[in-house]
């Protein structure tokens, strides 16, 4: 209490040095504070405004049989899954977009048609981005479900421009669907978006069902998944194993019958590899490897040939019951071979895995039915039968997910593959600029720093030398050397408390001011780290009280030598210095 | 029972190259109770003599014991508190603490005894009463004349109750009719306190005030003459 009096007392006896110092300490704090609330907003832009609607913070990606554009899965329940449930999702999302070819009024252009969901309840924070990230010039998202008019869309304004069209007018899109085919469409324009997210300046919008229906997509199907999540710095990667883990393929297997018996029918690999193995697992009655290799067609288990009365060359007729629609599946297959030993399973009727994958996705087959024989995998087998899937492994890093995706080139998977990738490995270069604005931050605590450490020690010197007697009189008096120092620390705290509390006003004002200014992101490269035309701060309470309890750790460090100076003075000599 | 007993002190002060000796072999005893001062021409050693038995300096060679504690022994932390509970000292520039005011500079020592703020502040304002600047209690030392400051001095040497009250030059900064009368403040804060006060002065006028003369020339004493 004597200290805190003392302190705050001789704080006011030199009021010009110390508001001096006081302000530079102030204008530090408002550096740091803006810097710091800026590179928030930049980390919040990238991580919640664009990721959120490019790659998501987490994705799970899929391509069926090695096309890159066929990002389909045909079985939507089983993947989301996978996903479902996890506390830490804000979203999750199904990707749906397409390149097309747009005619407008006289005008043609590229545009990117992108599939959003108009149906799901948002969060308010989620709408709120929403509407930060697409401001509506005209009409409202809750158009894109109008059933009055075909196809409604919600272009952006550049493109509308360019495009020449205005509400109410119609683009002819011409486009590629999931599985290659040509495809034209009418959209009907319902409103028009600004977009200040660089990458959403081309685009166009359109309910998600109604796009994916136009791509082909069946209602029991999924685009890859975008997911954004809490807190993405920390939780992407430990999520993405989590799914990973979750999605990890078995056996392929269709419960069918062949020629009216039961059976199952399963794939089996035909990469380089196993091709080989599979040459020294099984053995062949009749027919021979080279059609087993290379056509479509089934290898019967001897037992069943017989029964069924067929031999290599002949036909059979297989059905199955199907996962998600009503009529079964039926295939008449030609049987290339008779497996004479070896052979997975009795009642197992063998594929090779394109033939297999074809039916398999087309039709995903229903489960055995009640009471049934189920199938499993033995031995070898467990290798060299197609699985549902292909789980590519995590990556942790651009480089290692590039040369992931070679490897799928060069592997050819006849099976779809499931990637689940963070932001990490394909937004690196938007996270690059992460370290930028570090940089920027912490330039300022440098630039801070040496304020704070020139002006405090020289201060304190001039303070120290003015006040020598008084520190020989109260050592003189009693005062312990620690006391002395603490008085000396205690003064600069209190000069750095008031300074950081004039200092987060100022910065508040600066940032207040700053984000007044408007700016015009399209003729900007920097446009996007704009919202809505303006600088964005984001203040977070670690990020300002992390700056002043910084600033406070700077100017009482540096105060601790010469505080500690004045009280090793010896109290005869502090006396004498004028006497 | 002397509080005060130097057996043999010499105090060199380095300067420069050479060595200055203040104090060459000086033997003294000083009484409980005792008035005394010590007079000297300028620079024969009695800011030395003080500042060693105040314990804020140290004696080059020799013993000094001070209530019956021998000093030299001591580290910084014992000669502090000894200082704040043995001995109270007045300056000859007063040296009071600017930014408190009078009652505050009074209860200063007090509190740095971790006395209750009540007790000091009991204590300081019986103190202001008897040096009679109780209207200038709430006063800056700023606002006050050399000679209310150098009362103020002495409440504050005094509060602690100390064994031994040290005053260098108390007068030298003052018109000789106040100088007279803090030395009677002095005085009879002697006797109703029963505090031992040594003062030092190269004014052959004030020594009417003193029980007991000692002399200092050239960092020797002086045979004492008989007690005024
Ligand atoms: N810090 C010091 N460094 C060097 N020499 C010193 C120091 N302090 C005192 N002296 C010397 O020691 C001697 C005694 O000085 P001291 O201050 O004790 O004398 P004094 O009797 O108090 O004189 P005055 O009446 O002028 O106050 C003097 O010669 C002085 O120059
Ligand atoms: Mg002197």
């Amino acid at each position: 209490m004597l200290l805190l009096r003392l302190s705050l007392r001789n704080l006011l006896r030199q009021k010009r040095r110390n508001i001096l110092l006081g302000s530079a300490m102030a204008i530090g704090v408002a550096i740091l504070i803006t810097a710091n609330s800026f590179s928030h907003g930049i980390s919040d832009i990238m991580f919640n405004k664009i990721m959120r609607y490019v790659t998501g913070h987490v994705a799970v990606r899929f391509n069926e049989r090695g096309g890159v554009m066929r990002e389909i899965f045909r079985d939507r329940q089983r993947v989301w899954d996978a996903v479902k449930g996890e506390p830490l999702i804000e979203e999750a999302d199904e990707a749906i977009g397409t390149f097309s070819r747009a005619i407008g009024n006289g005008r043609s252009d590229n545009i990117m048609l992108i599939g959003v969901d108009t149906r799901k309840t948002l969060s308010a924070k989620a709408i709120k981005e929403l509407e930060e990230s697409f401001r509506m010039a005209e009409g409202k998202w809750e158009d894109l479900r109008r059933t009055d008019v075909e196809n409604p869309v919600i272009v952006a304004e550049e493109k509308a421009r360019y495009l020449n069209v205005k509400r109410g007018d119609i683009i002819r899109v011409r486009f590629r669907s999931m599985f290659g085919q040509d495809q034209a469409a009418r959209l009907t324009v319902v409103g028009i978006s600004r977009n200040d997210n660089i990458f959403m300046q081309g685009v166009v919008f359109l309910d998600r069902d109604r796009a994916k229906d136009l791509l082909g997509f069946r209602p029991w199907e999924t685009g890859s998944i975008n997911i954004t999540i809490k807190d993405p710095q920390k939780n992407a990667r430990a999520l993405a194993d989590r799914i990973h883990s979750r999605l990890r393929p078995g056996t392929a297997i269709i419960y069918a019958s062949a020629g009216g018996r039961p059976a199952q029918v399963l794939g089996f690999r035909t990469d380089d590899a196993n091709k080989e193995k599979l040459k020294g697992v099984m053995k062949l009655s009749s027919g021979s490897w080279d059609k087993v290799l290379r056509k479509d067609g089934v290898v019967l288990p001897a037992a069943l040939a017989r029964q069924l009365g067929v031999s290599a060359g002949g036909k059979i007729r297989l059905a199955y019951p199907r996962k998600f629609e009503t009529a079964p599946r039926e295939a008449v297959l030609t049987v290339t071979a008779v497996c004479a030993s070896g052979c997975p399973g009795p009642a197992a009727v063998l594929l090779n895995d394109a033939g297999f994958y074809d039916l398999y996705y087309e039709d995903m087959p229903a489960g055995p039915a009640a009471g049934a024989r189920t199938f499993s995998a033995e031995g070898p087998w467990a290798e060299l039968l197609a699985p549902e899937w292909v789980l590519l492994n995590r990556t942790n890093n651009t480089d290692d997910y590039k040369k992931k995706y070679q490897d799928i080139a060069k592997n050819k998977w006849k099976g779809t593959t499931i990637d689940v990738s963070t932001m990490y490995e394909t937004a690196s270069d938007i996270l690059k600029m992460e370290g930028v604005l570090n940089l920027i931050t912490v330039s300022a605590v440098l630039v801070l720093f040496f304020i704070i450490l020139l002006g405090v020690v020289n201060t304190l010197r001039m303070t120290i030398r003015e006040r020598t007697r008084e520190i020989g009189t109260v050592r003189a008096i009693g005062m312990q050397r620690r006391d002395v120092r603490n008085m000396f620390l205690l003064e600069t705290l209190l000069l750095t408390l008031f300074s950081s509390a004039a200092g987060l006003l100022l910065g508040f004002a600066v940032m207040k001011g700053l984000a007044l200014i408007t700016f015009h992101p399209h003729d900007n490269p920097l446009g996007m780290l704009l919202v809505n035309g303006h600088l964005y701060f984001l203040p977070t309470f670690s990020g300002v009280a992390g700056s002043v309890l910084l600033i406070v750790l700077i100017a009482v460090g540096t105060a601790w030598f010469p505080a500690r100076r004045a009280a090793q003075l010896s109290p005869a000599k502090a006396l004498g210095h004028f006497g | 029972m002397n509080i005060i007993e130097i057996k043999g002190l010499k105090k060199d002060y380095p300067l420069g190259a050479t060595i200055v000796p203040a104090l060459r072999g000086v033997d003294l005893e000083v009484g409980e109770g005792d008035f005394m001062s010590i007079i000297g021409p300028s620079g024969s050693g009695k800011t030395t003599l003080l500042n060693i038995i105040g314990c804020i300096d140290f004696a080059t060679s020799g013993l000094v014991s001070v209530g019956g504690r021998e000093i030299t022994a001591l580290n910084d932390r014992q000669i502090t508190d000894i200082r704040l509970n043995k001995i109270g000292f007045i300056f000859q520039t007063f040296n009071l603490i600017p930014v408190l005011d009078v009652l505050e500079n009074i209860e200063f020592p007090l509190l740095l005894m971790k006395r209750s703020a009540a007790e000091a502040r009991k204590r300081a304002e019986k103190l202001v009463e008897e040096v009679g600047l109780k209207e200038y209690a709430a006063h800056r030392p700023a606002e006050l004349s050399g000679g209310q400051r150098q009362r103020v001095a002495i409440a504050r040497a005094l509060v602690t109750n100390p064994d031994i009250v040290l005053a260098d030059e108390p007068t030298a900064n003052l018109d000789s009719v106040t100088g007279a009368s803090i030395l009677e403040l002095m005085r009879r804060m002697n006797e109703i306190e029963k505090t031992t006060f040594i003062f030092s002065t190269h004014d052959a006028n004030v020594l009417k005030y003193a029980r007991r003369i000692v002399k200092i020339k050239d960092g020797l004493i002086e045979k004492e003459p008989v007690a005024a």
